[in-house]
């Protein structure tokens, strides 16, 4: 929108105050982008009218790549080089995926130094960052072309579940295709502020969001412009593939065919089960041609087949109200976004579950693109403070950091509004340590190894103290897109360390929600084997600290007192070795007892090695 | 980093005392933050979007902590100089302890599956109440200045809030979810 130029006469000309700046919701299954258009924020459609872009980019050797519609119509005929859903490739390592349950029938790249899940191409090796970045150029151009002039900015929305390494990608991906990113904003958060802006609704109102290959749902209390994310959970692998990928199982083992299993009737099966469960939430029953057999599809059927999946999204729904401190009575209003809430099976489950049906009629194929777009304007500078709103996120996953025994301290945990900073001090364990190594954990579990590495940073120039003695402070802030920086330093030298965190690849590590999932799964499990592995750090330690001191002063004990002491030491190191944290404990304040005396002696000696090499005049004062 | 000089009372014009009204207090902080968040300042220079995000930071810090009523406590007594994190021998009576351990107990021994849900709620109940009436103790000890006799409160307080996180969990579990 132009606005007129009024100029005093021979004064400076006054700058159009309207930025070029879009918002993009970059989906599993399709991408869309929309931006402000005078009336207010609409999706921009390419030239034969279609808003959606597949997201599917085709790479062959001589051509540019092919991306959407064109792309689409490749993918059975050519299989190898037609990528689709490469937003479940993002932030993850390929030892990552291969351990996982994706089936992506491609041939990933063993040579990538970074560990990457780069697929081997006709046009290359295609890593995620390159094929998503193909997909924004694409809705970029096609926003150029519409908007007539060049993008000042973009906002790109993601699944509220994602964690820190898929954001980072995310941003990564749009730099490369030289696009400025105003802000990453998550998919449910924005397909609020559509829905709010546009119906001036307040109170408690859930985002039930089920994309293509992703899940979220989110908790926000609007109130007079501000949005404000009570709590949020989801699944980054659970979305309408699934669906398609559990039908698609039940028409194989109702119509058995015995013939190769390659690529590409791995897609035309696929097809066949995604155009079957898209008739279903137009018919109540559908018949299923595949391979010569016919076969009849109820919804009742179809919400047997898919009974896990469902119960999947209402267990994270209550789990965000739980976070919240909420229940379904508290919610004014359900609102549905992602292309893969139009099936009835999961319509009436929401409702089954919210006791109130769901609202439908903004659609949620374009909801989310939309809502980013309006946030885009804001963030350019093409809204002034009065007439816009707010937007308070939170962060989905805890943040902690890993100390000893490969446990998890928690620092920031999950639905912590943003931005948010936090600092911890920490100390070291060793007498002289002068360097500090911190490891940075996303993830609810009590162990390292079951969380999502962030990064390593290490801490150097410790002054050499007594172990105990430093005290580091860490600060970690996290900004409003959701990611994390970290700084540290140590309080008596004032020695600082900073670092931005980057993705840790090549470390096998849980994904999100099975990590969320399974932490619920494991509370009680986790808490026995933390409590384990700290009765074995402190016996651990006492044995060694014994050790040290029978070197020093091992004449201190009588030969009864140090052979009774060495055999509870025996006993001690027997039951570490077990898994009964009691049982340890127990010897543990044996060793204690029995050792008790010789510590007291030891003191009485160095005190008094001490006093002796006083002069007496200073005793004397 | 910019140092804020108002504590987190202050900095939503309260008294320093642990009553409050959660209404008014979450619409104090939704003008705060539609003033200091970096979403508001995306135009300016470097140095006042730093300070926005700095500000922004500390304001859900403080909201978070005046919000909860455990959290609450905990910083009324810090903010006069007690320790919250070390707890003394003699600030757990040996009432309190045995209720504890009664506590504790009497949870271990439900059995695993749904028909623990009936007993598991009513022992959530009681410690609900629990924790009702302990607010209110800690609540007037610490307006009338008796810091040791809040310390205890507080602890008391930890200790039931623990619980009920567990006792939810306990609820989970046995439902499937």
């Amino acid at each position: 929108m132009a606005l007129l130029k009024i100029q005093e006469p021979g004064g400076e000309p006054v700058q159009p105050l309207h930025r070029l700046a879009v918002g993009i919701d970059l989906g599993t299954t399709n991408s869309l982008v929309a931006a402000s258009c005078g009336f207010g924020v609409e999706t921009l459609a390419d030239s034969d009218g279609n808003h959606l872009l597949p997201s599917v980019v085709q790479y062959s050797a001589a051509q540019p790549p092919l991306v959407g519609v064109a792309a689409k119509a490749q993918l059975i005929s050519d299989p190898a080089n037609t990528i689709v859903s490469v937003k479940r490739l993002l932030g993850k390592s390929l030892s990552e995926l291969k351990a996982g349950n994706l089936h992506l029938p491609y041939e990933f790249d063993p040579d990538r130094p970074d560990g990457s899940p780069a697929i081997l191409t006709a046009g290359g090796s295609k890593d995620p960052l390159q094929i998503s970045a193909d997909i924004l150029s694409e809705l970029a151009h096609r926003a150029e072309d519409r908007l007539k002039g060049s993008l000042e900015g973009v906002v790109i929305t993601v699944p509220a579940y994602f964690d820190d390494a898929q954001r980072q990608q995310t941003k990564d991906a749009a730099q490369l295709a030289g696009l400025n990113v105003l802000r990453l904003l998550n998919e449910p958060t924005a397909a609020a502020v559509a829905y709010g802006l546009d119906t001036q609704d307040q109170g408690n109102v859930v985002i039930f969001d089920l994309g293509g290959g992703t899940f979220d749902v989110s908790l926000l209390s609007l109130q007079k412009g501000i949005f404000e994310v009570l709590a949020t959970g989801g699944d980054t692998s659970l979305g309408g593939d699934d669906f398609d990928q559990a039908l698609a199982k039940w028409i194989q083992e109702q119509a058995p065919v015995a013939e190769a299993a390659d690529a590409s009737s791995y897609w035309a099966l696929l097809q066949c089960a995604n155009d079957a469960k898209h008739q279903l939430s137009v018919d109540a029953s559908v018949e299923v041609n595949w391979r010569g057999c016919s076969l009849a599809l109820s919804t009742e059927t179809f919400a047997e087949i898919t009974a896990d999946l469902i119960t999947r999204t209402i267990n994270t729904c209550r789990r965000v109200l739980r976070d919240a401190s909420l229940s379904v009575a508290d919610i004014d209003s359900i609102v549905l976004v992602g292309g893969s809430t139009r099936m009835p099976v999961i319509r009436r489950a929401v409702e089954s579950f919210f006791g109130k049906p769901p609202l439908t009629n903004i659609d949620p194929d374009k909801v989310v693109a939309i809502g980013a777009g309006i946030q885009a304007d804001v963030l350019i500078g093409n809204k002034s403070i009065d007439n816009s709103f707010l937007l308070l996120d939170v962060n989905p996953l805890s943040l902690g950091i890993e100390t000893m025994g490969d446990l998890v301290e928690k620092i920031i945990p999950r639905n912590t509004t943003i931005p948010t900073a936090k600092a911890q001090e920490f100390t070291t364990f060793k007498d002289g340590q002068t360097v500090m190594s911190l490891h940075v954990v996303q993830g609810e579990r009590e162990l390292v190894s079951d969380c999502r590495s962030l990064a390593r940073f290490e801490l150097r120039g410790i002054p050499p103290m007594v172990a105990g003695a430093a005290k580091i402070k860490v600060s970690f802030q996290v900004d409003a897109d959701g990611l994390l920086s970290v700084s540290a330093e140590e309080s008596i030298t004032g020695k600082k360390s900073e670092i931005q965190v980057k993705p840790s690849y090549g470390l096998d590590s849980a994904v999100i929600e099975q990590v969320l999932q399974a932490s619920r799964e494991h509370a009680t499990a986790d808490k026995e084997i933390r409590s384990l592995k700290e009765a074995q750090l402190e016996a651990s330690q006492l044995i060694d600290a014994i050790s040290n001191a029978q070197d020093v002063d091992g004449d201190l004990l009588t030969e009864p007192e140090s052979t009774r002491l060495a055999a509870a030491i025996k006993q001690l190191k027997t039951a570490m070795t077990g898994a009964a944290s009691k049982d340890i404990r127990a010897l543990t304040e044996e060793v204690n007892q029995l050792s008790g005396d010789f510590a007291a002696r030891r003191m009485d000696l160095h005190i008094g090695q001490a006093l002796r090499g006083e002069s007496i005049d200073k005793i004397e004062q | 980093m910019q140092h804020i000089n108002k504590n987190y009372f202050q900095l939503f014009n309260l008294s320093e005392s642990f009553d409050l009204e959660l209404d008014s207090l979450a619409e104090k902080y939704r003008q705060l933050q539609a003033e200091s968040h970096p979403d508001r300042f995306a135009n300016a220079d470097e140095q006042d979007k730093l300070r926005a995000v700095q500000l922004s930071s500390y304001l859900n810090g403080a909201y978070a902590t005046l919000k909860s009523p455990i959290k609450r406590a905990g910083y009324l007594l810090v903010l006069n100089d007690r320790d919250i994190e070390r707890v003394e021998q003699d600030e757990l009576g040996m009432d309190l302890l045995l209720e504890q351990m009664q506590l504790r107990e009497s949870l271990s021994e439900l059995p695993d599956d749904e028909s623990a849900l009936p007993a598991l709620e009513k022992i959530k109940q009681e410690v609900m109440t629990k924790l009702a009436v302990r607010q209110q103790e800690f609540a007037s000890q610490f307006d009338k200045g008796e810091l040791d006799e809040a310390k205890k409160a507080y602890h008391e307080l930890q200790f039931l809030n623990k619980l009920l996180v567990e006792i939810e969990v306990g609820e989970e579990q046995r439902l499937g979810y």
